[in-house]
Formats: C-alpha cells, structure tokens, sequence
C-alpha cells in the first residue's frame, strides 16, 4: 500500500510539473486519494471527510493570518513610499559605485523580505530596485538575482514562515526561531558573495537603449508628489523582526506592531482609516495565492498523517533515509534540485507532506525535518523557476527565469549544505 | 526650437529613469542641463576595447551596449543601420552626416567607462550639484540616476559632430521600431 501511496505522489508531482494542475488543486487531489489509498473511512474519526477536509484545511490558521497581516504590511511600505523611499536612498549615496547599490538593495530586499515574502517582497525591493541597479550599470541577471538573494537572507527571519513551519511540523516557535538564526548566516555570506563575486566576473553594463525615451513616465499621484516617507519611517521593517527577535513577542502582535508604526510615522490621523482599510483590503489580494496554498498544504498534511498512511509509509521510508550524519548531509545535498520545478521537497508543496511522514513515521526528529525544510526553502525561494517570485523579478529584469535559476543556483546550494550541516550536528 | 527639443527629450529620459518618480520637472531640467554640459566637455581617454558586431539589436531594442569586464562594445548593426536608413527618410542628414551612427555609438559606450573613474565620476556628482547629505559646511553630492546617459549621449554628439543630439535618433528608431506604443 505504501508503493501505491508513492505512486500516487509521484503523479501528482507529474501533475504539478506538467501544469496540468494548480500545485493547490494538484494537493488536495492528493490528500484525498492518499487517504482512500490507506483505508480512511468516508466520515467520522480519521476519515477523509471529517479529518483531511475538515480539520485540515484550518490547520494552518495562524500561518495564514501571519500571511495575511505580512501582505498588509508590505501593502503600507508600497503606498507609504517606505521601500522606494529605502532604494532612492541608497542609489543617491553610492549610485555611482554599483556594487555598493547592489549591496544596498540587497539589504532592502532582505528586510522586506523577512515582513512578505513571495513576489510582494520582489515586487517592493525590485519595482524601483531593479531598474535602478540596471541603470548604474548591474547586468540584468545579477539585477534579479540580487532581488532574490536578498529575499533569501530576510526567509529566516519572516515570521510567517516561523509561523508555518511551527504549525506544520508541530514545534515550538522558539525551536524554529532558534534554527532559523542558525541558518541566516549561512544566507548572508551566500547573498553578499553572490553580488560581490558576480559584480567582479560581469562587471558593469551599458546600453543605448531604443527604450529610454520612448517610455513616457506616467504623471506622478499626489501620493508621490508628498515626496520621500520620513527616515524614521524607514525603520518599519525591522519593527517586527526586533520584537519578535529581540523581545520574543508572538508573531501576530509584532506583524500588528509593524503595520501601526508604518501608519503612525508616515500618516496624517485624519487619512489613518482609509489608509488601513485601504491597504488591509489590498493585502487580502496580495495573500490569496499563499493562502490558498496553505488551505492545501494542511489537508495534505492531514492525509500523510492518518494511521493507515503512516503505517504504510514507515517501512519504506526507513529503509531510503540515511541515519548516519554524514550520510544525511551528503544524501540530502545531492537530493537540493528535487526542490526546483515544483518537485516533491519543495516545502510549499509535496515536500510539506513528505516532511510529515518523516516526522509521523519517527525516522527523524521534528527539529532535523525542520532543518531539511528549510534548508530546500532557501533554495526554492530563490533558484525556482516556477516560482513567482523567481518568475516575476527575472522577467522585469529583461531575462528569463532559467538564466537567473542557473547563476543562483551555486550559491543557494552551498546555504541549503550548510542548513544540512548544522541539522545533522545539531539534531542527529 | 531643436535645442528645446533636446532637452526636452533629457528631462523625458530622466523622468523615465527608476528614482526619479514625482520629482520636480525643474530639477530634472537643470540636471539635464548640467548632465549635457558636462559631457559634451568630456575627454575620455582612448583606449582599446574589442568591438563585437551583432544583428539582433532591434528584435533587443538596443542599439549599443557596453561591458567591461572584459571590455567589449557590441555593436547591433541592424539598428544602426536602420538609424542611417531613417536619417535619409527623415531628412536629417545634415544632422547626422554618413556613418555617424556607428561613430556615436562607439563614442556614447566610450563615455560609459570613462565616467567609471572615481575622478570623473566625483567631478561629474559636482556639476550635477544634487546634494545627498549636507552637515553644517560639508556636504555630500548625491548620484543622479540616468545622469550618465545623457552624458554619454553629449559626448557622442560633440565628438562625432552631430547637429542634433542622439536622442532625437533614439525617439525615432523607437516610434520605427515600437509603433503601437507610441499611440
């Protein structure tokens, strides 16, 4: 029974990957099959209908509200100037050096990334980013991979992310947030060698474009005529990331901390209620997709974990999982690409669910399937080429996905081994 | 009445260039001019790049791009070729005497890693006179987005001689080359 539930994984990855299916849809179908599969009655306890739809589709509540309330947030830096504000800064003091804008959005990216991730924090570092790092002279593909790689040093700290992995794989937030930090550094030496490395091979880049004047600029909302948003209102991003890092207050209220310091610094009292309703309802559209995807992710997780799959799934499992440290290490960095193309350890996708029948079947502890989570997450955040962020940022930048995943992909690898390292050391 | 065109066409660049969203139209004016004079003054030192020719610069948009590591000016002579084709349809001749296209190409990436050097680059922050920081007396000068390009732009004009600057060309090639935008 166990060779069919995989089978049936395998076909849903098939589905994911052909596009025949959204990932969402492609993941229910999936749940619900895999708990027919292992025997689940139709209603009642451990059922398909009451315990994989019912119960699994809320599971993810909180990381769904910490989505929401991110989106939010990142709406308020977009309409309040505070993400272009941070990038217009940063070109006017080194424009003329563009390993030190790059550098600088970077920074920005990585601090929005850790309030939204996905394509709203490409979209926030990037829509003046990376026009602005082309026109100082960055070549196009290191352009986008600097949006990317920023992003990627902000996922340790984004609190939903915290909040998804706590939820999903049933830790304590406090254990999440512990690996986390382990696995930032391994990001920021990655992201800073990745602008310092490929600015020194690619140098810098000009063109006479056919482009420049024939784009007339848009004339510029009131909004943007009010100018740049106050310098302590650029501290925004970092609210949320001290008190839920520094004062270890619970996710929620320090997102919710966020979205009032960004209103309270950059609004006019009269304008504060259009401006958070405004910007609420805007964050709702930015987090439909993921949280769709989390409704998904939760009724597969229901369905991995229902006794008939475990009991299926443990004896196969265990005999393909390395126990031994090194060999977790070097087994599961050769295993990084399975990740890309929606493949089945991308952690948003088939790889929740295979990261809860690791930990359903005990073949690992909680904590080590984090550290693999992650690990991938770090590559699939940024190398991806399905995914939106990945997609959205190579293709304002003028390249395509796959250029972008090619030169990435090195660097992001080297992250997930030293994620990889850290499990093993710290958790096998 | 051309030379308000000119700068017409600067300040629409600058506008259009990341960074630059609500600024004054003023200010965009005055950087523009002090971008042109500042480049048309310009003298670049020679020295020797590969000069690569290929044919997809219309299908890209581009006319020239320059690289520097290594040091290498493509030259997409499809475009330049239907900038000269266009010059003769437009009358502009006398503006743009034969075989400037490809001089002012070469000239306009020439000006691209001149204004590369520290010196130049500091010097050129100067003449802008956009000012980043200012602390009592000392004052820090700030980068001005797309500055360069206009730059680059005047030099190509001065030292190729053209009648007109290249962006003119540049507004041309793109209404040839992107007809439905520009409705």
């Amino acid at each position: 029974m166990g060779v069919v539930i995989l089978l049936v994984m395998a076909a849903g990855v098939a589905a994911m990957l052909s596009r025949k299916l959204p990932t969402a849809f492609a993941l229910v179908l999936l749940a619900v099959v895999i708990a027919f599969v292992a025997g689940a009655p139709l209603t009642g306890k451990d059922s398909v209908l009451d315990t994989v739809l019912q119960e699994g589709a809320p599971a993810l509540a909180a990381t769904m509200i910490a989505i929401l309330l991110g989106s939010w947030l990142g709406k308020l830096l977009e309409e309040t100037g505070i993400a272009g504000t941070l990038v217009r800064k940063i070109v006017e003091f080194g424009g003329d050096r563009p390993v030190f804008v790059a550098l600088g959005v970077l920074a920005v990216s990585a601090l929005v990334g850790t309030v939204t991730g996905s394509a709203p924090a490409a979209m926030l570092a990037g829509l003046i980013g990376i026009p602005a790092m082309i026109a100082v002279g960055i070549p196009k593909v290191t352009a986008a991979g600097t949006i990317l790689m920023g992003i990627a040093v902000g996922i340790p700290f984004e609190l939903p992310v915290w909040q998804f992995f706590s939820t999903a794989l049933e830790l304590p937030v406090d254990t999440v947030r512990g690996f986390m930090v382990k696995l930032f550094p391994f990001a920021l030496v990655a992201a800073v060698a990745y602008v310092l490395v490929e600015s020194r091979r690619r140098g810098v880049e000009h063109t006479w474009s056919l482009k420049s004047v024939q784009d007339k600029p848009a004339a510029p909302s009131r909004r943007k005529l009010l100018g740049d948003a106050p310098w302590y209102a650029l501290l925004t991003p970092a609210v949320p990331l001290i008190l839920a890092l520094g004062f270890e207050l619970a996710i929620i209220p320090s997102l919710l901390a966020g979205v009032l310091y960004a209103l309270v610094t950059t609004t006019r009292p009269r304008d504060m209620n259009r401006r958070l309703l405004r910007t609420l309802y805007g964050g709702f559209e930015v987090a439909a997709p993921p949280i769709t995807l989390f409704v998904a992710i939760g009724i597969l997780l229901a369905a991995v974990k229902l006794p008939g799959a475990v009991d299926a799934l443990e004896p196969l499992v265990k005999a393909v999982s390395p126990q031994n440290p090194i060999l977790f290490v070097l087994v599961f960095t050769v295993l990084v690409p399975l990740c890309l193309y929606r493949g089945p350890l991308n952690a948003f996708g088939l790889g929740a669910g295979i990261a809860g029948v690791l930990i359903a079947t005990g073949i690992y502890p909680a904590a080590a399937v984090l550290g693999m989570a992650t690990s991938y997450n770090q590559v699939f955040g940024v190398a991806d080429p399905t995914s939106t962020q990945t997609v959205w940022s190579a293709q304002y930048a003028g390249v395509s996905p796959q250029q972008v995943m090619v030169r990435t992909l090195p660097y992001v690898w080297v992250v997930a081994l030293g994620g990889l390292c850290v499990t093993a050391a710290s958790y096998l | 009445m051309s030379a308000d065109h000119d700068l017409d066409l600067a300040v629409r660049l600058l506008a259009g260039t990341p960074t630059h969203e609500g600024r004054d139209p003023l200010t965009l004016r005055q950087w523009a001019i002090a971008a042109e004079e500042f480049g048309s003054r310009m003298t670049p030192e020679e020295t020797p790049v590969r000069v690569v020719e290929r044919d997809d610069g219309l299908a890209a948009g581009l006319l020239a791009r320059y690289r520097s590591r290594p040091p290498v000016v493509e030259l997409y002579v499809d475009t330049v070729a239907r900038a000269e084709q266009l010059v003769v349809e437009r009358g502009w001749r006398h503006w743009y005497p034969e075989g400037s296209v490809r001089a002012a190409a070469l000239a306009h990436e020439q000006a691209h890693a001149w204004l590369h050097h520290a010196h130049v680059r500091a010097e050129f922050k100067r003449a802008l006179g956009h000012t980043a920081l200012r602390l009592g007396r000392r004052r820090v000068y700030a980068h001005v987005a797309g500055a360069d390009e206009l730059a680059a732009h005047a030099y190509a004009r001065a030292a190729c001689g053209l009648g007109r600057s290249p962006l003119l060309l540049t507004e041309a090639l793109a209404a040839v080359a992107y007809p439905e935008s520009e409705k």
